[in-house]
């Protein structure tokens, strides 16, 4: 019992704050909060940064961060929405519309996967700090989509291409969520069970150690980085379908956001740490909020941004009063 | 006026139920030095701390100069003339020598504005108290250990110290150094101050120390001059245990060498090297710091590439260019700094033993936690190594434990060659002893064992051949009776 609540003692701790929130949108809001309509509201619109925060957890949890993953997938879901609207005509049947929208997804991951490589080298070869390394690829990106798009809205897309972010099944469960669902398990099955999984917690606490020890460390941070770079541009690929159009600055603000979830969760870019059943409760519980804010007609989106960056500041305070392991700490390994 | 300086009576000091000052009586006399002695964890720091007055006492009398000390808080001791040099030095790396030895004083003094004459001042005079001579606008961080240590002591002077309190300060010195180190220390001495060390080499209390105290387990058990005092007993008196060094002899040593390393040359740092390593030797490589034995190591290890000069691994010319490469080879690497490059201190015990033989646990890319914690067990038992479970992290265990982790992630995988840079640096006796039993009975049962090390002492009793190290070149060879720490440090310097 000791050692679960050890263990997961942070989990229960997120679950309280969950329950907090969830109590007081009942108790203030009780007839909106409870609605199928607003909890449908939360499934479908959390997957979308959702899966980009999952994709930066395998970077923090190795130690690096990754500023750049957003306008990197700007530009890669620009590339392939202006792929699809070029080449899909009017007298296409649906099967050809949506062999030019495969081929459209190839290329945006096809781009990811390049952006996640420079990335990598900048951070392992060069030895540049990957703050600077990757805001410095953040401008790139935007430059060059900037300069494809002169800045402008890419629109255009087939309905069956639009159609991924909006389909529910059942009339409740979001095309969206179901893939979130799968790769929440893929990427909680590749944590406990791959032996990268097991490489990545190592690097992530003493990268130098992990070499000693005959780990290829380049490889180790190549993967993150394109786990990370990878699933942020299937995220913006739901996010493009779900707005019908893609532009290069599309989601500015989720970057900001999945770190914040992530930090919330325990997940702290010195490496090593973080539950990925964490950053799940978090990634609701930033949503609910997001939802339970926007009932309240007179408040504006904006106050949850408020309430986010409160709660961060008192969980960050909390946690330096909190020493056991598995809680947030930003002190120095090795000393 | 009673002959001491600083007297302590019955100090007693529990923190949460345990019981870390046991009624230990100490006592300092002016002019002469005072070794503190003990293995990690026995009470030393503790008794430090309350000198220094980080740590209030119990129970127990404190007398200063004759006088009871009520109540000794830190600016107390800096007061009555108590300084400590902790083994971080408390410096500012960032800062000067010059601003680095005036900054307390301005401090002190409350004064809001820069003069740099006055800091240069104060400054030369600190390092006049002990002849000491370096560029006064040297950044810290430039320095080495030993310089960084020798302005911490001139630092101390100025706060008129009458009883300087070292800890551990040879840890990071190379011999060289250390005996520098302790020409100062004499030099204070004779000035009448008095100096406490704290430290566990034996070879260094017997050269340095007028009167040694020893603490285990929280009681002193020894308090007395230095001079009569047996090598033996000490090391009885710290460890509770009879300890005989075990010389290694090798048992079975192969014909045919395991390892051969042919004029191999690393620009800046060794040159036109060789030699040969069989099957059930351990032989030591030493040499002062920078002259090449790490380089020399890590190239062994594919951490450097040297640009001429061949490696040949059983017969067959290789090329190392990465660790992993060097562990395919089957050689294996125990770094030099347990912290920064032996151990993920934030991970279980498990995982940092298990960490270089994931191949051999996995299976196709998968691997189960409860593989991991079933394997590292094996090795828990086998080492002795001190916990109740191996899921808590590594930064739970002593260092002496810590270096058994480092160890035993070699072993767990198959290895023909294991290279020990530093085995034993920061491990006290008791640990010392098993990981030397460890290191002989492996190269009996075949593994292929290189030593490098400036710790004279481990080489001698461990190795069965010595290679001598001096600026980039093997200077000197010696076998088996040959090995002698005089005759080491003939060549070495």
């Amino acid at each position: 019992m000791k050692d679960i609540k050890k263990k997961y003692g942070y989990t229960f701790m997120l679950l309280g704050l969950a329950a907090i929130v969830i109590l007081f949108f009942t108790i203030t809001k009780a007839g909106a909060f409870w609605k199928a309509d607003v909890w449908k509201g939360i499934m479908a619109q959390f997957p979308e940064y959702g899966i980009m925060t999952l994709g930066l957890m395998f970077c923090f949890i190795c130690g690096k961060m990754d500023m750049s993953f957003m306008m990197l997938a700007d530009f890669a879901t620009v590339m392939a929405v202006r792929h699809i609207v070029q080449n899909v005509t009017p007298e296409m049947d649906n099967g050809a519309v949506g062999g030019v929208i495969i081929v459209g997804i190839l290329i945006a991951l096809g781009i990811a996967v390049v952006g996640a490589i420079i990335n990598a080298m900048l951070v392992t070869q060069l030895n540049i700090p990957p703050v600077m390394a990757t805001i410095s690829m953040q401008m790139v990106w935007l430059g060059i989509s900037t300069a494809i798009t002169r800045g402008d809205t890419v629109t255009g897309l087939p309905v069956l291409y639009t159609e991924i972010g909006h389909k529910t099944f059942f009339n409740w469960l979001p095309l969206p969520m179901i893939l979130f669902i799968v790769i929440f398990l893929i990427c909680w099955f590749i944590l406990k069970y791959t032996v990268y999984g097991e490489k990545l917690y190592m690097v992530g606490s003493n990268e130098k150690a992990a070499k000693f020890s005959g780990i290829n460390t380049t490889a180790v941070v190549l993967t993150s980085y394109i786990l990370c770079d990878v699933l942020a541009t299937i995220g913006a690929l739901v996010m493009v379908s779900t707005m019908a159009s893609a532009k290069a600055d599309y989601g500015t603000s989720y970057v900001t956001r999945c770190i914040l979830i992530l930090v919330l969760a325990g997940v702290v870019p010195n490496g090593g740490m973080g539950k990925i059943i964490n950053v799940l409760i978090t990634l609701i519980t930033i949503q609910i909020i997001a939802t339970g804010v926007n009932l309240f007609s007179n408040l504006n989106t904006y106050y949850a941004s408020l309430i986010w960056g409160a709660l961060l500041v008192i969980v960050l305070i909390l946690s330096t009063f909190m020493t056991d392991e598995g809680v947030i700490s930003f002190k120095k390994r090795g000393k | 006026m009673s002959e001491y300086l600083l007297q302590m009576k019955g100090i007693d000091k529990s923190f949460s139920g345990v019981h870390a000052l046991d009624h230990v009586d100490f006592a300092v006399r002016p002019g002469r030095v005072m070794c503190l002695a003990g293995e990690n964890g026995c009470g030393k720091s503790t008794l430090v701390k309350i000198i220094s007055g980080v740590y209030t006492r119990d129970e127990g009398e404190v007398y200063f100069e004759d006088k009871l000390i009520e109540h000794i808080t830190p600016a107390e001791a800096t007061r009555l003339g108590i300084q400590v040099i902790y083994q971080d030095l408390s410096i500012f790396p960032n800062l000067t020598v010059m601003e680095n030895l005036a900054i307390n004083s301005e401090i002190t003094a409350n004064r809001k504005l820069v003069n740099k004459k006055r800091w240069e001042e104060t400054a030369k005079e600190a390092l006049s108290k002990i002849g000491y001579d370096i560029d006064l606008y040297a950044k810290m961080g430039t320095l080495s250990v030993a310089d960084k240590q020798l302005v911490a002591i001139c630092r101390a002077l100025l706060f008129n110290a009458k009883l300087i309190i070292m800890d551990e300060p040879t840890t990071a010195l190379t011999k060289k150094e250390v005996d520098a180190l302790f020409r100062t220390v004499r030099q204070l001495k004779e000035s009448g101050i008095a100096i406490m060390f704290i430290g566990h080499k034996i070879e260094e209390i017997f050269e340095i120390s007028d009167d040694v105290c020893v603490m285990r387990n929280g009681k002193n058990v020894f308090l007395g001059e230095t001079r009569g005092l047996e090598r033996k007993d000490l090391i009885y008196y710290m460890t509770g245990r009879e300890i005989n060094d075990d010389f290694f002899v090798p048992k079975n040593i192969s014909e045919k060498p395991v390892l051969e390393v042919d004029k191999l040359s690393l620009k800046n740092h060794f040159d036109d090297i060789s030699f040969k390593l069989h099957k059930g030797e351990i032989l030591g490589i030493t040499g002062l710091l920078g002259s090449g034995r790490t380089e020399l190591a890590l190239s062994l290890f594919g951490l450097e590439h040297p640009h001429s000069g061949k490696i040949i691994m059983n017969g067959r010319e290789v090329k190392i260019k990465s660790p992993q490469q060097a562990q395919s080879l089957k050689i294996g690497y125990v770094p030099e700094d347990r912290l920064t490059e032996g151990l993920c201190l934030a991970q279980p015990i498990a995982d940092n033993i298990e960490l270089s033989s994931l191949k051999r646990l996995s299976k196709g890319g998968l691997i189960k936690k409860e593989t991991i914690y079933r394997d590292a067990q094996i090795w828990v038992d086998k080492f002795k190594i001190k916990t109740d479970d191996a899921r808590k992290n590594a930064n739970t265990l002593s260092g002496g434990n810590q270096q058994k982790i480092v160890l035993s992630k070699w072993l767990a995988t198959d290895l023909e060659v294991l290279v020990l840079n530093g085995p034993t640096v920061g491990v006290d006796i008791g640990a010392k002893q098993d990981i030397h039993a460890l290191v002989h009975e492996l190269a009996n049962e075949g593994l292929a064992v290189i030593i490098i090390s400036d710790d004279l002492a481990e080489v001698v009793v461990n190795c069965s051949r010595v290679l001598v190290m001096k600026a980039g070149r093997i200077v000197g060879e010696m076998e088996g009776k040959d090995i002698t720490e005089e005759n080491i440090r003939e060549i070495i310097m």
